[in-house]
C-alpha cells in the first residue's frame, strides 16, 4: 500500500508520455535529426560543383597520372588522362569552354621536383578544394621520389605512428581514443539530461498550476509524489534511449553488411564500426546519463515546485542552466587534457561529471578509480539534492505567491 | 471506528497570511454521519478552513483532528476532497484520470476501473470513458473530478463549492448523489455561499464571516429558535403601524412585506397597532426564517466583507 500509490505516479507519467505524439517523434526524429546534420550539409557539399568535377590530367612525366588518379577520385573528382600532343591545350580549353569538362591539370617535370602544377578551369575552385588537390599533387611526386630511394613512402606519409606503452599500470581498458566519441557524446548526455529534467520541472509546474497537485497530496506524501514523478521520467529517458541504441546496433550489425553487400562502392562506410564505442562504452553512457538525470531531476522538480508561471521557471531555472552550461564550455578543453589536475578536479565535480567525466574516458586513459568515484560522488549529490529538493518541494508544491527569495529557500528546507 | 463521534474536529484553529488573519481561532466539529455546510460569504475563510482541514495549509496556531486522531497520510486517503479551484491531468483519459485517483487512495485498478464505469453510467458520461479529459466541457470536467473524490468511497467528502459552475440539472444531480451518500453513513462537510442549497442539503451549519466562526448549530433547531423573529404581512391602507422600536428593517419580498423584528420583541404590539390604525390586514404570519436572516442577523450590521460590500447584498447576489 505505501508504495502503490508511487507506483501509480510511474505508471502514470510514463505511460502518459511513451504514448503521446512528441515521444514518438522525438525518438523517430531525434536520430534522422542526428543524421540530417552531420550527413546532410556533407552530401550537398560534395554534390556542389557536381558539373565542374569532370577534369582532364595530362601528364608530361608518365609517373604521376596512375598515383594521382586515385587520390582525387576519392576527393570527389572523376579523373581521365588525355596524352600529350600539340594541340591537346586547345582541344581541352574548347572543351572546358563548352562544359564538356570542368577543367585540366597539366603536370611535368617541375610538378615532380616542386610538386607544383597548373590547373585550368572555368571556375575557380573552392579553398578546400585546392588545398586537397595542391596536397594529393604533391603527394604523387612526393611518393615517387621516395620510392626511387626504396623508402616506405606510403606508411611516412600517413603520419607514421606512435604506439603508448603505459608506465603505470592505472590505464583503462576503454576502447580507444576517439575525439567524436567524447564530444559528441558529451553534447548528446548534455541534451538528453536536461530535456528530460526540464520535463520533470514542467510537469510539476503543471500540476500545481492546474491544482490537481491538492488533490493528490492530500492522499500522498509530498516525497513519494517527487520520487514517481522522477523515476516516471527517467524511465521514459531510458525507454527512448533503449530503442535507440537497438536500432543503432540493429542498423550496424545487419543493417550496413547489408548496405555494402548491395552497393560495393558503399565500402568505406565499414570503417564506421571501428569509430563506434564498445559495449562498456555504451554501458558508461547509460550510467551518465541516469545519475545526471537524477541530480538534475531532483533540482529540476525544487524549481518547479517553488514557481506559479513558466516564466517565473524559465528564470528560476537560470543557475541550473549554468551548471550545465559550464561542462559544456570546458568540454574541449578537457577532450584535449584529459590528465591535468584541472580536468580530473573538474570532472569529479558531480553536476559536472556526466559531460566531462564522459568527455575523459572517452579519450582514454582514465584510471578506473576515478571512474568509480565519480559515481560515488554522484550518488551522494543525488542524496543531497534528494533531501534538499523534497523539503523544497514539499512546501512549494502547495505554496501559491511569489516565488520565494533565497532566505525563504533555506527557511522552507529548515522548517519542512 | 468509533474513537469518537467526530469525524473532523478543529480546535482553535488561526492561519495568518502576512498581516492578515485568515481564520481566527475557529473552533468547528462535524459529528460522523451528518451533512453540514460551511457557509460564507467569499473571503470569508471557507477554503482556508477546508485547506488546513486536507493539510495543505497548516495551521498558525489549533489542531486538527480527522476521525479523532492527527490527520496523516493515511486517515487523508479516507477522505473525498474536491477542491475549490479545479483541477484535472487534461491530456488523460476519463477512465483512467478516475482510476489513477482512486489508485494514489489505495484503489486497485481493475476494481477502479469498475466502480468508475459505473459512476460514468450514473454521471451520463459512459460515452466518453475513453475520451480525453481536455475534450469535455468544464461542467463535464467538473463531474469527472467529482468521481475522482468519491471513487475510493470515503468515509468523509469534503467538498469545496461543489455546487458552482454547474447548471441546474446538474445541480440536482449532484445534490441527489451527496444525498444519496449521507443515506450511507459517509459525512459530508460542504462550503458554498448559496444559501437555499445549504438550506436544502444540510442538517448542520457553520457560517463564518470576517474570518470568525458566526454561528454553529443544529440548522433545525436554530430555525425554530429564531421563529419568533420574522413577521410576512400583507395588507391595504395606511402603513404607519410597521414603524416602531420593535421592528429592525423592512424587507419587501414578492410584493408582501417581511417585517425584521429586534431581538425579544413582541409581534403582538405591532399587530394592535395595524388595527388601531385601522389598515385592512390581509396577512399577519409568524414564519421560518431563511438561512440567509439568520446569518444577517448574526453576523451583524458589522460583517463586512475584504470587497468592502456589506455580507447581506454579497450573499443577497449569490442565492
Amino acid at each position: 500500500m505505501m508504495w502503490m500509490n508511487v507506483w501509480a505516479v510511474i505508471r502514470r507519467e510514463y505511460l502518459q508520455r511513451v504514448r503521446s505524439k512528441w515521444f514518438v517523434a522525438a525518438t523517430v526524429g531525434g536520430p534522422l535529426f542526428m543524421v540530417a546534420v552531420t550527413v546532410v550539409p556533407a552530401y550537398f557539399a560534395s554534390q556542389g560543383e557536381r558539373a565542374e568535377r569532370e577534369l582532364a590530367i595530362v601528364d608530361g612525366t608518365n609517373v604521376l597520372y596512375e598515383r594521382l588518379a586515385p587520390e582525387l577520385e576519392e576527393s570527389g573528382w572523376t579523373v581521365h588522362e588525355e596524352r600529350w600532343h600539340a594541340d591537346v591545350m586547345t582541344e581541352l580549353r574548347q572543351a572546358a569552354t563548352d562544359g564538356v569538362i570542368g577543367g585540366f591539370i597539366m603536370l611535368d617535370e617541375l610538378t615532380l621536383e616542386t610538386g607544383e602544377a597548373i590547373m585550368y578551369a572555368t571556375n575557380r575552385p573552392s579553398t578546400i578544394r585546392q588545398v586537397t588537390m595542391r596536397s594529393s599533387i604533391a603527394r604523387a611526386a612526393l611518393e615517387y621520389q621516395l620510392e626511387q630511394r626504396g623508402v616506405d613512402a606510403d606508411a611516412m606519409l600517413r603520419g607514421g605512428g606512435l604506439r603508448i606503452e603505459l608506465l603505470s599500470d592505472e590505464g583503462s581498458d576503454m576502447e580507444d581514443p576517439e575525439f567524436a566519441v567524447a564530444y559528441l557524446g558529451a553534447f548528446f548526455l548534455y541534451m538528453i539530461i536536461l530535456i528530460y529534467a526540464v520535463s520533470v520541472m514542467r510537469a510539476t509546474l503543471e500540476e500545481k498550476t492546474s491544482r490537481i497537485v491538492e488533490v493528490i497530496i492530500s492522499s500522498m506524501k509530498p516525497w513519494h509524489l517527487m520520487l514517481g514523478k522522477i523515476l516516471g521520467v527517467g524511465a521514459v529517458g531510458m525507454t527512448q534511449m533503449g530503442i535507440w541504441l537497438t536500432f543503432g546496433i540493429l542498423m550496424f550489425a545487419t543493417g550496413l553488411p547489408m548496405l555494402i553487400a548491395a552497393q560495393p562502392e558503399l565500402a568505406s562506410l565499414d570503417g564506421l564500426r571501428d569509430v563506434l564505442p564498445g559495449a562498456g562504452m555504451l554501458a558508461l553512457f547509460v550510467g551518465f546519463f541516469l545519475f545526471g538525470f537524477f541530480m538534475y531531476a531532483g533540482m529540476y522538480a525544487a524549481v518547479g515546485a517553488m514557481c506559479n508561471t513558466d516564466e517565473e521557471a524559465q528564470q528560476a531555472q537560470f543557475p541550473l542552466i549554468m551548471l550545465m552550461v559550464v561542462p559544456i564550455v570546458m568540454v574541449m578543453n578537457v577532450i584535449e587534457n584529459p590528465m591535468t589536475p584541472l580536468s580530473t578536479g573538474l570532472s569529479l565535480f558531480p553536476p559536472f561529471t556526466p559531460i566531462l567525466m564522459w568527455a575523459r574516458v572517452a579519450g582514454g586513459g582514465v584510471p578506473g578509480w576515478q571512474i568509480a568515484l565519480s559515481f560515488v560522488l554522484m550518488l551522494g549529490a543525488i542524496f543531497a539534492i534528494a533531501w534538499l529538493a523534497g523539503r523544497i518541494y514539499k512546501v512549494g508544491i502547495l505554496m501559491a505567491g511569489k516565488r520565494p527569495t533565497l532566505p525563504e529557500l533555506w527557511r522552507w528546507v529548515r522548517e519542512a | 471506528m468509533s474513537e469518537n463521534g467526530f469525524a473532523l474536529r478543529m480546535q482553535g484553529v488561526t492561519k495568518r497570511f502576512g498581516k492578515h488573519t485568515a481564520v481566527d481561532s475557529f473552533d468547528f466539529e462535524v459529528p460522523r454521519g451528518s451533512i453540514c455546510g460551511l457557509l460564507g460569504p467569499n473571503g470569508s475563510g471557507k477554503t482556508t478552513s477546508i485547506r488546513m482541514i486536507m493539510g495543505i495549509l497548516n495551521p498558525d496556531e489549533g489542531s486538527v483532528q480527522l476521525f479523532g486522531a492527527d490527520p496523516d497520510v493515511t486517515r487523508r486517503t479516507k477522505v473525498g476532497y474536491l477542491p475549490e479551484e479545479r483541477g484535472v491531468y487534461k491530456k488523460m483519459k476519463c477512465l483512467e484520470l478516475v482510476m489513477f485517483l482512486g489508485e494514489i487512495r489505495g484503489v486497485r485498478r481493475a476494481e477502479g476501473r469498475k466502480r468508475g464505469q459505473v459512476w460514468l453510467e450514473r454521471l451520463g458520461l459512459s460515452s466518453w470513458a475513453d475520451k480525453r479529459v481536455e475534450d469535455l466541457s468544464k461542467g463535464m470536467q467538473q463531474k469527472i473530478q467529482f468521481i475522482g473524490t468519491v471513487i475510493h468511497e470515503p468515509e468523509l467528502l469534503v467538498l469545496d463549492e461543489p455546487f458552482s459552475g454547474l447548471d441546474p440539472i446538474n445541480q440536482d444531480v449532484l445534490e441527489e448523489i451527496v444525498r444519496d451518500f449521507h443515506a450511507k453513513g459517509t459525512t459530508i462537510l460542504f462550503s458554498t455561499h448559496l444559501m437555499d442549497q445549504a438550506e436544502r442539503l444540510c442538517e448542520r451549519v457553520c457560517l463564518i464571516s470576517n474570518s470568525k466562526k458566526v454561528l454553529d448549530a443544529d440548522l433545525a433547531a436554530l430555525k425554530a429558535a429564531e421563529r419568533k423573529g420574522i413577521v410576512a404581512v400583507e395588507f391595504e391602507g395606511s402603513d404607519s403601524w410597521i414603524q416602531g422600536p420593535e421592528i429592525d428593517r423592512i424587507e419587501s419580498i414578492n410584493g408582501g412585506l417581511r417585517l425584521i423584528l429586534r431581538d425579544g420583541a413582541d409581534h403582538q404590539a405591532i399587530l394592535r397597532r395595524g388595527v388601531a390604525a385601522d389598515a385592512r390586514i390581509l396577512r399577519f404570519d409568524l414564519v421560518e426564517p431563511r438561512l440567509h436572516d439568520i446569518f444577517v442577523r448574526h453576523a451583524g450590521a458589522g460583517a463586512v466583507g475584504d470587497s468592502g460590500m456589506p455580507v447581506g447584498a454579497n450573499l443577497g447576489g449569490a442565492s
